[in-house]
């Protein structure tokens, strides 16, 4: 834990069994706020079943959550929204065949109401949605062409801008630039410093080593659902990061 | 080209169709009877948009023919007994929505997946619609201010064309223009990611059932207002009829999802199809092939929503 700083969200006894498989076993973990947490660990460490219960979308078989001091169970993850914290899943969870205004706005639609009646501000919907694409440099001519003809690049910005969307306070980011290329990748790395610059929490799974050490204040290693590592990021470089992940545990020295 | 054949191509073909029967067929063109084919289409419509609006929240309403004879069984009862024609009809929109909400429960609470959740609620629907009336149909003079609901017309345009434009006008409005529609548009079309986005992914999923069941209510008070009699199977030949509506409506201006100007043209289309080949001479089981081979069709050519719906079992 940072000196002194109360986490804005603690993990305690975390773990999630799909039916016989242990994917996240006994976590403890605190998040302070302005933190850039990495979770670093092999393919299947359970870093994503662990933020899908972060995020409300899977229910921890064992464990409790505090945010902001309080105890929390989110029941979906619409509960999650609600209190501030959103995801980029690493999925992305698009539907395919909905424009890119719809996509970003799932769940969180620009509305006039009249009446008891929520009307689509569909226009203002389009705008936005540019706005946000633009933020994170991805241009697209029209926010009326369904996502599944975009690029993968374009794609996990649609994703990212609808998390953008809900101006979380804590936002999770699992492998947000998984798809894209380097300017992306790049104007995604700018995002999370921006977001951290203002004041937000950012917890961010990624397997790019030289990325976590570039932006993480601290990092987390998980290794076969067990959490290994947990430390500030400094005084690290990216090939102690590998080698923490492939034996497990801590590099002797450091 | 090839985006106009693919957006309207279906349209077209029925349009087309339509016009060989103005041309061949007898007294197709006549005032008369198309006003018929057109008053005929606003029973299938109201109907079909109900199944449509749960193929929307991706789920498959089988019940709505046997809880449109139930709801028009239970109007006619109180029509029958004298009672107020307002009652009769809350009641019949009643049954609709609560049979609506019934299945909406079932899919989103006990989790059986639609396809033989609302198979269920038919089979119960038809077993009281049957026990209500104990196999007859009520008949009777019944008063013009209930009939008139169909009948009548209200400053020259038929009543019945007036609820066709209402229901298609609230149909579109809710899918095109609301939160609402926009929430049950994703939820059908990518419940997972509509559920991670926050939305309430199974109020939807109720919504939509409990509107399919209302559709069905209105038809059958609109249905019953028209021939003045309530019988316990009166809605059974627009079962087909309306699912190869949804169905057809699918391979047109929005291609591939259910879509509320497709479901009402494709609806005239086929009452247009069935009315014309009776008109030529056609046997009356004709009809049942053709709608069979338009279902077919409809689901290779683009109806990908329903074999989603259809596969959740
Ligand atoms: N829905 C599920 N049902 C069953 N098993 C699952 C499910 N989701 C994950 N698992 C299992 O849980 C373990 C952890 O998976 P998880 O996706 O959390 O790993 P990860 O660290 O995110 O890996 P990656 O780096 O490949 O994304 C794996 O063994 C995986 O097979
Ligand atoms: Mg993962």
């Amino acid at each position: 834990m940072s000196e002194a700083a109360t986490p804005i969200l603690s993990l305690r006894g975390i773990s999630k069994s799909y039916g016989g498989v242990q994917a996240v076993s006994d976590v403890d973990l605190d998040v302070c706020r302005g933190d850039v947490l990495a979770i670093c660990g092999d393919n299947g460490a359970g870093k994503s079943s662990l933020i899908k219960v972060i995020s409300g979308a899977q229910p921890p078989s064992a464990g409790t959550m505090t945010l902001r001091g309080e105890p929390v169970r989110f029941g979906s993850p619409h509960d999650a929204l609600q209190k501030g914290v959103a995801t980029i899943y690493q999925d992305l969870a698009l539907a395919p065949r909905l424009s890119v205004a719809e996509n970003v706005f799932m769940g969180a639609e620009l509305t006039r109401r009249v009446g008891f009646v929520h009307w689509l501000d569909k226009a203002r919907m389009r705008e936005e949605a540019k706005r946000y694409l633009g933020r994170l440099s991805v241009s697209l001519p029209d926010m009326r062409q369904p996502v599944e003809r975009l690029s993968g690049g374009q794609r996990q910005a649609v994703a990212i801008s609808r998390a953008l969307r809900w101006n979380a306070d804590i936002i999770i980011m699992d492998e947000p630039t998984a798809a894209l290329g380097v300017r992306e990748t790049a104007q995604v790395l700018d995002l999370v410093r921006s977001l951290k610059a203002d004041g937000r929490t950012v917890i961010l799974i990624s397997h790019n080593m030289r990325d976590v050490v570039a932006l993480a204040s601290r990092v987390a290693i998980l290794s076969r659902g067990r959490k290994v590592v947990d430390r500030p990021i400094e005084g690290l470089e990216p090939d102690d990061l590998t080698h923490m992940i492939m034996s497990g545990g801590e590099r002797a020295g450091l | 080209m090839k985006r106009l054949i693919e957006l309207y191509g279906t349209a077209i073909a029925g349009l087309a169709m339509v016009l060989a029967f103005v041309v061949l067929a007898p007294n197709f063109a006549s005032p008369g009877n198309l006003l018929n084919v057109v008053k005929d289409t606003s029973f299938l419509a109201i109907l079909a948009l109900g199944f449509g609006l749960a193929l929307t929240i991706a789920e498959l309403d089988l019940s709505i023919a046997e809880v449109a004879s139930l709801s028009a069984v239970t109007t006619g009862a109180l029509i029958q007994n004298k009672f107020d024609p307002n009652l009769a009809v809350l009641a019949g929109l009643g049954v609709g929505l609560g049979l609506g909400l019934v299945n909406g429960v079932s899919v989103t609470v006990l989790r059986v997946p639609s396809l033989i959740a609302t198979l269920g609620t038919a089979a119960i629907a038809r077993g009281l619609a049957f026990m209500e009336t104990q196999g007859v149909a009520f008949v009777g003079r019944w008063p013009t201010s209930f009939t008139g609901l169909s009948r009548g017309a209200t400053l020259g345009v038929p009543n019945l064309v007036l609820w066709l434009v209402g229901a298609t006008a609230f149909a579109y409005g809710l899918v095109k223009w609301t939160r609402t529609g926009a929430r049950m548009v994703a939820t059908g079309e990518a419940e997972e990611a509509a559920r991670l986005a926050g939305i309430a992914t199974a109020r939807m999923k109720r919504i939509g059932l409990v509107l399919s069941g209302l559709c069905a209510g209105l038809t059958a008070v609109l249905l019953a207002a028209n021939v003045s009699s309530a019988a316990p199977n009166m809605a059974g030949d627009y079962f087909l009829y309306a699912i190869a509506a949804v169905l057809l409506g699918m391979t047109m201006f929005e291609p591939g999802r259910p879509n509320v100007p497709g479901t009402v043209f494709a609806a005239f289309v086929l009452k247009a199809l069935g009315n014309g080949l009776v008109l030529m001479g056609a046997a009356y089981y004709v009809q049942d092939i053709m709608l069979g081979l338009i279902i077919i069709g409809s689901v290779a050519f683009s109806a990908s929503v329903v074999k989603q719906a259809a596969f959740k079992v």
